[in-house]
């Protein structure tokens, strides 16, 4: 017969399965970490062996649950998989996700709380970068356990700069207007076809960070309330988009931006076809690697009051409802993040960079603790260039991120304001009504979600 | 072939009406045999088990699922016809379908046309012919992911390379892959270059035609033109009439390329309007907001709005589609 | 089509075949010249992407984009690269086996059904055909996780099974496209053969089956094509590393080294290149077949 849900199954399974495997379960279906040896099988989804920061904690969280049989399928968490899986009743015992998706995961009761995961593995959930965690909790309780994260610095090119007597404090956000007179000092354009982009406002991807440097966030910090129509949202997309259209359009600028050759020796830096713009950190490498000659000059973005600013993002560990293993998952998740796996994995990139010659960049963990330590016991200034005036920023970047919190309706909130943002990109709306419209849709989504949650939480 | 069939044939291909009257007639006569009825069931068993299980059953399950509110990690609820009036008040249900029937207007005719020209080109190309048959299949052979990018690349409105070749005829080329007005047509040239498949079943048809039809309108005076148009495309208007419908199924479902380029993994920098076709749409319901019993209900509907076109389509081409073998 | 070639058809007047197939043997006439070079010209446009993937494939992470044909500093590297960071023949190995079977598989199963709708006249045949085309027109977006219930409940998850063995029953594109070369097959051939005694089945493997060897040949080598390139299935079945395919290992390998991981875009290109390499190799040895088709049915009957 029909199936009416792949879900009752998996309750059906689960119920059965308790008593099988011999898990004492919690009334409400908890699980009982304090158990004291993970065994079994543990099948983890959406983490791959990318590198030696991969690898070394892969390792030493493997050895953490010795008599479990570690099974992984590496590459990134893909929903479609997933869903089969979870409509089969097959989970996975632990995967990785974005820490967006967290809030939708938990909302739907597909991911389960981590309280008592944390509590048992001793992990200090105060060690995680604060922005990090925000993401990760989800109506007061903790879902997920962040791993790695992602910031902004401001990226430009001391050459031009120079050029134009500007210097790196004019484009890194603090005063917009600046920021909008350098863009037109610097731009170049020859016959209708850009030969230099003088800044870039990256939309619509950075509008949260350009919002909040005005002073506003998208979504309040209960993460019920959307607040795409706020005036500072809309004076943030105003500036945004005005600083392309002054260079001939998005279209434009985006149709040039997109024919560099982004992760190449003539990258937009090293052939002089940028001024600045805000990046994620990781481009630093790629520069380092590519065009360690690029006349880079690196700083934080920074909000009105000129204090440092960025926008985080992540994965994090989460434990799916019908993990047939949550006492190894937990462990093995707890060790992956722990200050000394990372501080392993971190010693052996710096004795890679070594070996090819190159400059240890710092590494973001999620884990403030170990980022502070690597900081202090591996990173080593090379004395050279702006690479460590880059190192500097990424990091004082690191202690001033914020997030939107987590929320139940996370895909529908963001493709809202993104919508926005490409139809004011594109000339349909002007900014106010297309927030207008993105306000309402995203609170509509919102109340949605929310108020499913409410009922089952009664 | 065997030569009793060639007089016919040129007897119904020289004359379009006699060849039409002739087939109505048959069609009028023709009459279902129940004795054909058990070879016939024995042929199509593989198929009949196949679509009960893998078709037919996923079919009714999405049909009820589109009935249900459903996000796969929790139990589905009944709410009736709830999705399908969302349906009607959800703005990019209409944008994505225009966007899909502009496209597949534009797309079709010129996929059908494009492939049709080229099958006639390689028909008649004598050396080398192996190399260019494997050539025109090669897009279709290369990993989505790396054609996504490079595509990009090709029409980047800047500096590509389809741009820099108009250039040098003059002509200043749009932002394909940017400009909202230019998103449909640019992606339309790059699903040209996947015509390989079209290409090759045309072609096969295209051998079987006889040649002795050929030289019988050669002797009859017909130019080489004339022979291409009035013998040649009669005879593989079957095939011809697969791509057709083939084409017009595909083009209604456009996903990949247009994915991949504007909507997918890590490309968050741009997702444009212009280019949400309805099953992107559907595969974000379902696969990011996690919304699939209404991805049930938009599947469904598309389903409909195909069956209904195919339906027209091929009440249409009766007219114009010749078999040697209907004889009925 | 051009003047000359009109040309060269009215010169040709008034002939009997033998001059006619003289004339196709002959060296290659104006008309043949002016085909080539615009097959020639079209050919660089197609051509274009692989050869660009090819040349990226030689150059160092820095050179990727660089948009040379030529590689400024040519290395074999990356190669060297990808057969160390990934079990490249296991996954060679794999997607052999699951091609070779769905090919196999799916011409079989699509002939047999395409035979069935196209010679026989039964009631309900125009309806069941419907369903058919019916079967081709719901994204899979939506048949998705119902048919990996199916194969759930089969026990074949993480198995190579769900990537073939629905090809045993048959796909509506083949049945569809078989049935209209089927249905150019004059039935005074079968008629004949009905006389001498032959039954349903000697009449489809021995006349329908030969006589549409071009169309077999071409779903083989859409099959080949289509499940080699596939990247759903393998995705959402394969669980253990050890029974991926080269696309689900690609896709690893895309999240390690592309979007979201280190972006060493020259790994993805190599693999790109290694994993179109055999399909090319297989196209252009079969391509050949599905051009004897008339030749080998000639009129000898």
């Amino acid at each position: 017969m029909m199936r009416t849900s792949g879900a009752a199954a998996v309750v059906a399974t689960l119920a059965l399965g308790a008593c099988a495997t011999g898990q004492t379960q919690a009334p409400e279906g908890g699980t009982d970490f304090a158990e004291e040896t993970a065994s079994g099988v543990l099948s983890i989804m959406g983490f791959g062996l990318d590198d030696e920061i991969g690898q070394v904690r892969y390792d030493l969280a493997e050895e953490a649950v010795p008599e479990v049989d570690v099974q992984l399928t590496e590459g990134g968490l893909d929903m479609q998989q997933f869903l089969s899986s979870v409509a089969a009743g097959e989970e996975p015992g632990l995967i990785r996700v974005d820490r967006t998706q967290v809030g939708t995961l938990a909302s739907r009761g597909a991911i389960m709380p981590l309280t008592d995961c944390v509590e048992t593995e001793e992990v200090d959930t105060s060690v995680f970068v604060e922005s990090a965690l925000s993401q990760v909790t989800f109506d007061g309780e903790v879902y997920g356990i962040p791993e790695f994260n992602t910031v902004q610095l401001t990226m430009a090119n001391q050459e031009l700069l120079d050029e134009a007597g500007l210097s790196v404090e004019d484009v890194n956000g603090s005063d917009r207007e600046a920021v909008a007179e350098a863009n037109e000092q610097l731009h170049e354009s020859e016959g209708g076809s850009i030969e230099v982009i003088g800044y870039d406002s990256k939309l619509p991807e950075f509008l949260p960070l350009w919002a909040k440097a005005g002073g506003a966030d998208l979504l309040s910090e209960d993460g019920r309330t959307a607040q795409l129509d706020d005036p500072a949202v809309l004076e943030a997309l105003e500036w945004a988009v005005g600083i392309y259209d002054a260079q001939g359009g998005f279209g434009e600028v985006k149709a040039f931006r997109d024919s560099a050759d982004f992760f190449g020796s003539g990258n937009q830096f090293a052939s002089g076809t940028l001024g600045a713009m805000p990046m994620e950190q990781w481009y630093v490498n790629v520069l380092n690697e590519v065009s360690p000659d690029a006349p880079m000059a690196f700083d934080t973005v920074r909000d009105g009051d000129g204090e440092p600013l960025a926008y985080a993002s992540g994965s994090a560990w989460a434990i799916p409802s019908g993990s047939d293993n949550p006492v190894g998952a937990c462990r093995f998740a707890a060790e992956m993040v722990r200050t000394e796996s990372w501080m392993a994995a971190a010693q052996e990139r710096v004795r890679l960079r070594e070996e090819d010659g190159l400059q240890f960049t710092g590494l973001l963990t999620g884990n403030a603790e170990a980022d502070e330590r690597i900081r202090k016991e591996l990173v080593t200034p090379s004395g050279e260039g702006p690479w460590d005036a880059a190192v500097e920023a990424l990091y004082e970047a690191n202690e001033h991120t914020f997030a939107l919190p987590a929320n139940p309706a996370d895909a529908e909130f963001k493709q809202a304001w993104m919508d926005a943002v490409n139809r004011v990109l594109n000339g349909q709306q002007e900014p106010a009504e297309a927030l207008e419209q993105a306000q309402e849709e995203a609170q509509e989504a919102l109340d949605e979600a929310w108020s499913t949650w409410d009922e089952q939480e009664g | 072939m065997a030569s009793q069939t060639q007089d016919p044939a040129l007897t119904r291909l020289a004359d379009p009406t006699v060849a039409d009257t002739d087939r109505s007639r048959r069609r009028r006569q023709q009459h279902y045999r129940w004795r054909e009825l058990r070879p016939a069931l024995l042929f199509l068993s593989p198929w009949l088990v196949g679509f009960t299980v893998f078709t037919a059953w996923p079919v009714l399950y999405s049909g009820y699922l589109s009935l249900t509110d459903y996000d796969v990690l929790t139990d589905a609820q009944w709410i009736g016809l709830d999705n399908y009036e969302r349906m009607l008040e959800d703005p990019k249900v209409r944008l994505s379908l225009w966007n899909t029937v502009v496209y597949t207007v534009i797309q079709v005719p010129a996929y059908v046309a494009v492939s049709l020209g080229l099958a006639l080109l390689l028909n008649r190309a004598k050396r080398a012919s192996g190399f260019f048959r494997t050539v025109f299949f090669l897009p279709n052979m290369t990993p989505p992911v790396a054609t996504g990018v490079l595509l990009l690349l090709l029409f980047n409105g800047q500096n590509g390379l389809v741009n820099t070749v108009l250039g040098w005829v003059g002509i200043e080329g749009p932002n394909w892959t940017t400009d909202p007005d230019w998103i449909k047509p640019g992606l339309v040239m790059m699903s040209l270059l996947s015509v390989g498949g079209s290409v090759i079943i045309l072609l096969a048809a295209l051998r079987n035609v006889p040649q002795e039809l050929h030289d019988a309108a050669r002797v009859d005076g017909a130019g080489s033109w004339r022979r291409t148009w009035h013998v040649t495309v009669p005879m593989i208007s079957g095939a011809l009439f697969f791509v057709f419908i083939v084409n017009t199924i595909a083009a209604l479902q456009s996903f990949t390329e247009a994915y991949t380029a504007f909507f997918g993994v890590g490309n968050t920098t741009y997702s444009n309007d212009a280019a949400l076709f309805y099953v992107i749409h559907l595969f974000r319901q379902a696969f990011e907001s996690l919304n699939m019993g209404y991805a049930s209900a938009m599947a469904w509907v598309l389903f409909v709005v195909i069956m209904v076109i195919t339906a027209i389509q091929v009440t249409v081409s009766r007219r114009f589609v010749f078999y040697e073998g209907d004889q009925r | 089509m051009s003047a000359v070639a009109e040309r060269q058809g009215t010169e040709q007047q008034g002939t009997e075949k033998q001059a006619a197939e003289r004339r196709r043997r002959r060296l290659p006439g104006v008309g043949t010249v002016v085909v080539t070079t615009v097959l020639l010209a079209l050919s660089v446009l197609f051509l274009y992407p692989f050869v660009w993937l090819v040349s990226a494939s030689f150059k160092p992470r820095g050179e990727v984009f660089d948009n040379r044909l030529i590689p400024r500093t040519p290395t074999f590297e990356n190669y060297i690269n990808v057969w160390q960071e990934a079990p490249m023949l296991l996954w060679l190995g794999n997607t052999v086996l699951v091609t070779v079977l769905a090919a196999v598989a799916v011409t079989i199963s699509s002939s047999m059904v395409a035979w069935g709708f196209a010679y026989y006249r039964f009631p309900g045949r125009n309806a069941l055909f419907a369903l058919v085309l019916g079967s081709m027109m719901l994204p899979g977006a939506v048949t998705m996780i119902p048919v990996f219930l199916i194969w759930n409940s089969l026990g074949q998850v993480d198995t190579l099974t769900p990537l073939w063995a629905g090809n045993l029953f048959g796909s509506a594109f083949y049945i569809f496209l078989l049935r209209q070369f089927f249905l150019g097959l004059p039935r005074e051939l079968f008629d004949a053969a009905k006389v001498d005694g032959a039954g349903h089945w000697t009449m489809f493997t021995r006349i329908a089956l030969p006589l549409c060897k071009p169309a077999l040949i071409v779903t083989l080598l859409f099959e080949f094509q289509a499940t080699w390139t596939d990247l759903m299935r393998p995705l959402i079945y394969l669980r253990d590393s050890a029974n991926f395919t080269v696309p689900r290992g690609l896709k690893a390998l895309l999240d390690r080294y592309g979007f979201g991981g280190e972006w060493h875009w020259e790994i993805i290109v190599t693999a790109s290149v290694i994993t179109t390499l055999p399909m090319i190799i297989l196209f252009f040895v079969g391509q050949r077949h599905f051009v004897e088709g008339i030749a080998t049915t000639g009129s000898k009957g």
